[in-house]
């Protein structure tokens, strides 16, 4: 049972990371955003954007400093 | 979307209060709405005059008609009473108008607060034009007001930063009442993604609106705080930094050009399907887009400091970021035109100035690209290549959807139908004039010419010439636009409630013009 959840948290995970992806690139197909809206809570959505940006952020310094190194 | 299981007949009370009292204690969304937009209309006209006094002494080499002193406070001063004075209140005018009609509120949330928002403006904005009648004159050092020049500068300075102070708490205030509107007061049945796209547009610009605003407030305090009370923030000479202004200011004015410019996007967004006669192509990846395009905002600043001062790293950086955030401004321009691809379209005022937006705010975006590349920009920083990229945003881009949203929301709002080749007439000669005084202005900045000059090389004369005559075309041709709105106003052909067959939001279900009071009881959206 304990695994089932975990295996299920990391679906989860998965599907809130793919909807920020596709949020920032400003596409997302119907199907998908109909399955986030039915599962995903808004808080789930914001905290993985605020993740997102950070990422974003960080791939971006990180390519920064391979360009210049 | 806007399938109504109401009977909004019964719904409606026009009792008003009537008099002067009727719009100095204003608390309808409507009389608020209408304030906002006559309020822009003069800062547009004097913000204009303020460009064509410019644009006359630029209209040939040496100094004919104003002295350098003047001719540097009115750039500063067109830039600031643009921006704040007239772009940012025309959409809190749309936006106080149009939301509580689309979501099928009877009002914005805090009434009391919009009325106070909105008569903030007021003595901001005479604070901030009397600053040309004070010893030393208005601002005179761009509308950035950047430091030392902003520290040194006479009384008009600290009249500029009160000024900007108290714009400041109206926006954030108007912010507040929109996010509690739009989340609190939507019909049942009106779920967020059922929302029209101009809502979804103006949710997201109000958070922006709260997250920028305080910034400057905290930018211009400390410099008010420096020119008067003896601290250093920004002074060299006393331990501080100058270009930590830049920052600060840019971590604000970034957003802030989105916050211009995603309303316009909500327009567009509404008048295309409309005269294309389908849905919006991709409505959720026009959500997800805009509020990519509003996160993505906030990390871009310091391209506008790439010759300030910085590490190769931060330019690169700030590239990389600039250039990302056209992606999803892109999947907005393939979206719209997506729209119309097969679609029945005809194409009256308000679509024209929707398609006009679509093509020349594309050519500001790809200008944008360009400067947004560090070589690039330090070639261009500070020329008039600058001056065309962000007036093909802020005009035909913020100014254009302005139009266009007048135009197709103008029957709802008087109840009559505007004269339609008028409409026409002012969309073509806004179109050739605008595009004479600065697709030229590209040119004279690869030339090499300089912004914020009274005086320039002969190389420069001709295109100047032609950008001045566009110019003053084009301001001219507004009077046209007043003339329509008044004519409309005054009469004209009854407007049914639905104008525009393909017109789908909820504002359309009620009657022409729209009740004083409207969906007291609110709709049910299917």
């Amino acid at each position: 049972m304990k695994e089932k959840k975990a295996k299920l948290d990391g679906g989860k995970l998965l599907q809130i990371s793919g909807a920020v992806f596709w949020a920032f690139f400003g596409v997302r197909k119907q199907s998908d955003l109909e399955l986030d809206a039915s599962t995903l809570t808004p808080a789930q959505v914001i905290i993985g954007g605020i993740v997102g940006a950070a990422l974003f952020v960080g791939s971006l310094m990180l390519l920064v400093s391979l360009v210049t190194s | 979307m806007a399938a109504v299981d109401h009977d909004i007949a019964h719904a409606h009370d026009d009792h008003h209060p009537t008099g002067l009292m009727r719009w100095i204690g204003a608390t309808n969304h409507k009389d608020i709405g209408t304030m906002y937009l006559w309020f822009s209309f003069i800062m547009f006209l004097t913000g204009g005059v303020m460009a064509l006094t410019i644009r006359a002494e630029l209209f040939q080499p040496g100094i004919q008609i104003v002295n350098p002193e003047l001719f540097n406070q009115l750039t500063t001063m067109h830039g600031l009473v643009m921006v704040f004075g007239a772009i940012m209140p025309a959409f809190v005018g749309f936006a106080n108008w149009q939301i509580p009609m689309m979501i099928g509120a009877p009002d914005m949330a805090f009434a009391r607060m919009n009325n106070w928002s909105f008569w903030l403006l007021v003595p901001a904005a005479l604070l901030l034009i009397s600053s040309f009648f004070v010893p030393g004159g208005a601002p005179a050092g761009g509308w950035t007001i950047y430091p030392p020049l902003s520290v040194q500068m006479g009384m008009g300075m600290d009249m500029a930063i009160f000024a900007l102070h108290i714009m400041g708490a109206a926006s954030i205030m108007g912010s507040i009442n929109i996010i509690t509107t739009v989340l609190n007061m939507r019909a049942p049945g009106m779920t967020l993604m059922k929302m029209p796209l101009f809502v979804w547009t103006w949710l997201i610009t109000a958070y922006l609106l709260v997250l920028a605003m305080p910034v400057l407030a905290g930018a211009i305090t400390m410099l008010l705080t420096d020119r008067n009370f003896g601290t250093n923030f920004f002074n060299a000479a006393g331990g501080g930094d100058p270009v930590m202004f830049q920052h600060i200011f840019w971590f604000f004015g970034h957003p802030e050009v989105y916050i211009m410019i995603l309303p316009a996007f909500g327009i567009v967004s509404e008048i295309i399907p409309t005269f294309a006669r389908k849905p919006l192509f991709g409505y959720s990846s026009m959500v997800y887009a805009t509020a990519s395009i509003a996160i993505l905002s906030c990390i871009v600043w310091a391209h506008h400091m790439f010759t300030a001062g910085m590490p190769a790293a931060g330019q690169l950086f700030f590239m990389y970021a600039t250039m990302l955030i056209a992606v999803p401004t892109g999947v907005k321009v393939f979206n719209w035109t997506a729209t119309m691809w097969r679609g029945s379209m005809t194409f009256e005022t308000p679509m024209l100035f929707a398609i006009g937006f679509i093509f020349l705010f594309t050519i500001g975006g790809f200008s944008g690209v360009i400067c947004a590349i560090v070589p690039i920009d330090i070639q261009v920083q500070d020329t008039y290549y600058v001056i065309a990229h962000f007036h093909y945003v802020l005009v035909s881009g913020a100014l254009f959807a302005l139009f266009g949203g007048t135009y197709y929301w103008l029957p709802k709002w008087t109840g009559h139908m505007y004269d339609e080749t008028l409409g026409k007439w002012h969309f073509w000669l806004s179109m050739f004039f605008f595009n004479l005084a600065f697709f030229v202005q590209h040119f004279l900045g690869l030339a090499g010419m300089p912004r914020r000059v009274p005086d320039y090389a002969l190389q420069f004369a001709d295109f100047n010439m032609i950008s001045s005559i566009g110019a003053f075309g084009f301001g001219l041709t507004q009077l046209l636009f007043l003339y329509v709105v008044l004519k409309c106003i005054r009469g004209g052909e009854k407007a049914p409630a639905s104008p525009w067959e393909g017109a789908k939001t909820l504002e359309w279900t009620l009657p022409s013009p729209a009740p004083y009071h409207s969906f007291e009881t609110p709709p049910v959206v299917k």
